[in-house]
């Protein structure tokens, strides 16, 4: 039998396991959220990049711009505090007003900053993007300030969408948490569904595949573009709510949560719907993990690493395939 | 061909560099000459605020804005001056260079008497030796890092100052109330990889070690919103997390966080946190260089004027003081216009004055002086509060 001091030594290294356990567990809970936001801003990169071979480095300015009309939105239904509609309707309302703003939104900025320039050099776009990208977020800044917004989901429900949920050890999964990553994986679901399942996907897929034969084949080969910029818009507008439902929004945030989400997209294999899913998790695992087990000062230095690391040695992702030039 | 390219580059490089020689005494003789240049007090005379007025600390800048704007309106009449304020934007993404770009801009304009500003300590160190060499004097209402002022090997100028205290008062002052008050053992530290935080930072570091508490040191960036994964790293035994931010809303979100994780350490964040309509989670702790100005009966009138010119503004920890640097200002410009009969003879005239100034009823509370030591106020201290569960701040320390 083992003495007391032994069965001290034994009930401290069970306590530090599932310290250790536990600790694993909200880390990966952490990396699940903010890896599904991830996925979906990745997601409008790479519809944009399958169809019309473009970087849209808008797009993480879009996000940033569904994330302000969630809170408009939120505002004009009573605000947190004294929303007129009951809670689970507020939700679905804000994410829907982002999503359709965002989705005009992208019409415009494909109509307007992209269109005019789709037999240019691809340089050309490229800057455009960027432009159009300055352009939203200074837009912003002056139309709305500096100043960043707290959608304040704490008042909803007097703090049930932070206390409400279950445990898995001593973790608690907060119910706000359930709702960001069930609702991402619910769009992520349809999008695979509309892309594979649907005529218009099949005029999405044959469009990124070959413009000219698509064309050639009687597709409306600018309805499928714009049809593009919509889905990824709106995807972008969800991920915003999502976001700002957890952190306070500006309008810099969309620089970086754009590099991610491209990031992402390369990681996976840019225009590889999956691909920019499980690029999306992988990221948002891999810093929070980092954050949680190394340091916080690390995660942007991993982020970018590993940006470059599959730009070197797997410019095709995950997911993607290796372009093929006819010699 | 080799000689031909060699040739154009050695031209290029000598080009830049008689260039830059003729570039540099020419700057520096334009500032000289702006600083020398006399202007008539009867004349309107510039104030400029140097701030940040967009990017992320935009909050910041335009809260004093307001309060400067406020102070421009109401206060020249009792000085018997004209003031223009004019504003130079130094948004802290873009670095030194907007503060270096506005501070060459009021320089070379002999109008501008005095700088309300830089707003933030790494702008003043980059521009304060511009400042200096022009004769301009620039007067913070919210830098705040202790080697401005302080130390062997001071990064401000003679002809800097602060009206508010700095970080070797607020880090100490917040870890003896943790110590004090609070009898904390364990306290984790999180800085945000900018002058202002690990300054504060590292000030509360140190005497919390002096005193035996075991400290967890954290870094994170100024671009993190989602706070999540380094709150799992605060231990559950942790009493306090000191969150020197200069964002609320991190502030706010931070406690939200601890508190989804079922952790049982508060946040207490410094005077950056300051604000009770962004950073509202009960039970957490500020400090911030002042009271609530409405707590001073002589402020009644003051405050009813301002909220009239800023219906629904709240009135913020940093616009006040703000206010102050201006009434300062404006101080030292009319010693300086009594001096030279009627002109400002030289802008030198108006730093000489600075120091001289002493502000009955000042906004913050008291009397307002500059300590003989440093260009720091005198006998200045820091305030403890702690959130209420209705949101009111209440003076604990």
């Amino acid at each position: 039998m083992p003495g007391r001091s032994g069965l001290n030594r034994s009930l401290f290294r069970v306590t530090l396991a599932r310290m250790r356990l536990d600790t694993f567990i909200q880390l990966t809970l952490n990396g699940l959220t903010l890896g599904s936001v991830y996925a979906l801003i990745a997601l409008g990169y790479t519809l944009v990049y399958g169809i019309l071979k473009l970087l849209n480095f808008a797009h993480g300015d879009v996000f940033m711009v569904g994330s302000f009309i969630g809170f408009g939105a939120l505002q004009a239904l009573g605000g947190p505090a004294t929303p007129k509609v009951p809670v689970w309707l507020l939700l679905v309302l804000i994410v829907v007003a982002a999503m359709a703003g965002c989705a005009v939104l992208g019409v415009a900025i494909e109509r307007f900053a992209y269109r005019p320039l789709r037999n240019a050099p691809r340089i050309a776009p490229l800057i455009s993007a960027l432009g159009v990208s300055f352009f939203l977020a200074y837009s912003v800044q002056l139309l709305f300030g500096s100043e960043q917004r707290d959608y304040d989901a704490f008042s909803l429900s007097a703090g049930a969408l932070f206390f409400d949920g279950f445990n898995i050890g001593n973790v608690r999964i907060p119910l706000l948490r359930i709702i960001i990553i069930v609702s991402a994986f619910v769009l992520m679901i349809a999008l695979w569904l509309m892309v594979t399942r649907t005529r218009l996907g099949k005029a999405m897929r044959a469009t990124s595949h070959d413009r000219e034969a698509a064309a050639m084949m009687g597709i409306d080969v600018d309805r499928v573009i714009v049809f593009a910029f919509v889905l990824s818009s709106a995807l972008a507008g969800a991920a915003g709510v999502m976001f700002a439902l957890r952190a306070p929004t500006a309008a810099t945030i969309g620089f970086i949560a754009g590099l991610k989400g491209f990031t992402a997209a390369v990681i996976g294999g840019i225009g590889s719907i999956p691909g920019a899913m499980a690029g999306g998790l992988i990221l948002g695992f891999a810093e929070a993990y980092t954050q949680g087990y190394i340091s916080t000062r690390w995660s942007d230095l991993l982020v970018f690493v590993l940006l470059i690391g599959f730009m070197l040695f797997r410019p095709q992702g995950l997911f993607g395939t290796p372009e093929l030039k006819k010699v | 061909m080799k000689r031909v390219i060699s040739a154009a580059l050695m031209t290029g490089v000598a080009a830049v560099l008689a260039a830059t020689a003729v570039a540099q005494p020419a700057e520096l003789m334009r500032t000289e000459a702006a600083a020398q240049q006399g202007v008539s007090c009867n004349s309107t005379l510039k104030i400029a605020l140097v701030t940040p007025l967009t990017g992320g600390a935009g909050f910041l800048g335009n809260a004093q804005l307001r309060w400067a704007k406020y102070a421009v309106k109401t206060l020249p009449k009792q000085y018997g001056l004209k003031i223009r304020l004019v504003t130079g934007d130094t948004p802290v993404e873009g670095g030194n260079a907007p503060a270096q770009s506005v501070a060459q801009k009021f320089v070379g304009d002999r109008s501008v008497v005095a700088v309300i500003g830089p707003a933030t300590s790494g702008a003043v160190a980059a521009t304060s030796q511009t400042y200096f060499q022009a004769g301009l004097a620039h007067i913070s209402p919210s830098a705040t890092r202790t080697s401005l002022t302080q130390g062997a090997t001071k990064e401000a100028t003679a002809a800097f100052f602060r009206v508010v205290p700095g970080d070797y008062i607020q880090g100490p002052s917040d870890a003896r109330f943790m110590i004090d008050q609070l009898k904390v053992k364990k306290v984790v530290i999180i800085d945000f990889q900018e002058p202002y935080s690990v300054g504060l930072a590292d000030a509360a570091q140190t005497f919390l070690r002096s005193k035996n508490v075991t400290v967890q040191r954290e870094s994170t960036s100024v671009r993190t919103t989602d706070f999540s994964s380094l709150v799992t790293r605060v231990p559950s035994d942790a009493e306090i997390v000191f969150f020197p931010t200069q964002q609320p809303e991190d502030a706010q979100t931070f406690a939200q966080q601890l508190l989804e994780q079922g952790k049982r350490a508060k946040v207490f964040g410094g005077d950056g946190a300051n604000s009770p309509d962004k950073f509202k989670v009960p039970g957490s702790y500020v400090s911030n260089f002042a009271r609530n100005i409405s707590d001073f009966a002589y402020n009644k009138a003051l405050i009813a004027g301002w909220q009239k010119d800023n219906p629904g503004s709240q009135l913020e920890s940093f616009g006040p003081p703000t206010y102050g640097a201006v009434q300062v200002a404006l101080n030292a410009i009319q010693r300086a216009c009594k001096a030279g009969n009627g002109r400002v003879k030289n802008r030198r005239d108006v730093v000489r004055n600075v120091k001289r100034i002493n502000v009955k009823n000042w906004i913050l509370g008291g009397n307002f002086r500059f300590s003989t030591k440093s260009n720091d106020p005198l006998n200045a201290k820091f305030y403890i509060f702690q959130i209420q569960s209705n949101g009111s701040y209440k003076l604990v320390g």
